[in-house]
């Protein structure tokens, strides 16, 4: 087995899909979070980082950079990517699907001007977001009624994606009120054995 | 072989990158090119997040174009010999769309002289520190490909940039002789050369 670290911040943030990844495969790997106030980030980590950012992967002494790049790479190699080449690609589509969703998030969550930041959320949680999330529960109803997984018929990383974004969108059943399907499967991932080890064992971080 | 059909507008945009692979990989497609005013009222209900483009495989559909070409590139042997320069290709791909992401932003400036400084700004310091460390990968992997040693969908993606990254800064590439000589190389390739004389020419 080769030597994994994940170099990341404390918190969840772009590195948890990764983390994710590892502990439903249960493979150990090292959780390297720096503390960028104490200058651990950049520190001597910036050089080694493929585009100078947070977070990468170091396997047997080689850098991975791009948190897409990163998982989906993990997913793969632990067999958590999707059976054949066409479940692959429909897994890499729900997560592009949901980077599209964390990019819209990420957009009003650094903005500084208060009212604007407040007015953008609402409009994110109201109007974006349901879209989204209705698209989402058609394409789960899809996959043999909707009741198992989002990808054939196991767990993929697709599933671990989704069970991400629940805690990005605040940690709440709120989002998913009307969309039964998609509320019971990350449930579902959220309560497999070693995720929800991972969720009850991972450091407390506001994001 | 599959059927395959890609639809779009007629733009290069977010398709352009499925089509390259297709032409690289000499595998024959349906082209449809949509009119603005035909979206959404003959084709959104097809598409599983409500936009383009779509891929058809014998009738399956696959929506998101960064999967598409993805999935393309791994179906013509164009992704990378191993999962490390999949991985790599990937992270190239991840890279090229913060830099779209961000361009996004400053185009959909509305204020002209704002709109200016964002352009020039983003030009001196964003974009070639995103460029730079792209021409550092090239330069590490020897300057013939940007992953491995013969053409993948990565070496693609730069020939898009090119395009794409044209639009708002011409020649982007100017500054950056690897990645420049790699634009030419790849250009020149004869079903790419192909594609690229007879496609159809659009704004961006």
């Amino acid at each position: 087995m080769p030597n994994y670290q994940l170099v990341y911040y404390n918190r969840r943030g772009r590195a948890e899909l990764c983390r994710l990844i590892f502990h439903a495969a249960g493979v150990p790997f090292e959780d390297i979070r720096l503390d960028y106030t104490k200058g651990e980030w950049p520190g001597e980590w910036k050089a080694k980082a493929p585009f100078g950012q947070v977070p990468f992967l170091i396997v047997d002494g080689k850098m991975l950079a791009q948190t897409k790049a990163v998982a989906r790479y993990l997913a793969r190699e632990f067999n958590l990517a999707g059976k054949t080449s066409w479940d692959q690609a429909r897994a890499d589509m729900f997560i592009d699907e949901f980077d599209d969703i964390s990019t819209e998030v990420y957009k009003f969550a650094s903005e500084k001007d208060e009212a604007k930041k407040a007015e953008m959320s609402e409009k994110f949680y109201n109007e974006t977001l349901p879209r989204h999330i209705g698209y989402l529960e058609n394409l789960l109803k899809e996959n043999n009624g909707g009741n198992g997984y989002l990808v054939g018929d196991s767990l993929t990383w697709a599933g671990l994606g989704i069970a991400n974004a629940y805690d990005l969108l605040g940690g709440t059943d709120a989002p998913f009120e009307n969309f039964p399907l998609l509320a019971g499967l990350i449930k579902r991932v959220r309560a497999h054995p070693k995720v929800a080890e991972w969720i009850n064992a991972r450091p407390q971080t506001p994001f | 072989m599959p059927t395959y059909k890609i639809t779009y507008f007629n733009f290069r945009g977010r398709a352009e990158l499925a089509r390259l692979i297709f032409a690289a990989a000499g595998v024959p497609y349906e082209d449809l090119r949509i009119e603005m005013s035909r979206w959404p009222v003959e084709y959104k209900d097809q598409c599983p997040f409500g936009q383009l483009p779509l891929l058809e495989v014998d009738g399956k559909v696959l929506a998101q174009s960064k999967t598409i070409a993805r999935y393309l590139a791994r179906e013509f042997n164009l992704a990378g010999k191993d999962s490390r320069e999949q991985a790599l290709a990937d992270m190239i791909l991840d890279h090229y769309a913060d830099i779209m992401n961000e361009m996004k932003v400053i185009w959909l400036e509305s204020d002209a002289e704002k709109k200016a400084t964002l352009v020039e700004k983003f030009k001196t310091e964003t974009l070639s520190k995103h460029l730079g460390y792209l021409e550092t990968i090239l330069r590490q992997n020897g300057g013939g490909f940007i992953v491995g040693d013969s053409l993948t969908w990565a070496d693609l993606m730069v020939v898009d940039s090119n395009d794409w990254l044209g639009v708002m800064f011409p020649n982007p590439y100017d500054n950056f002789p690897l990645l420049a000589g790699l634009v030419k190389r790849v250009r020149e390739m004869p079903q790419v050369a192909e594609w690229i004389a007879k496609r159809p020419d659009t704004p961006r």
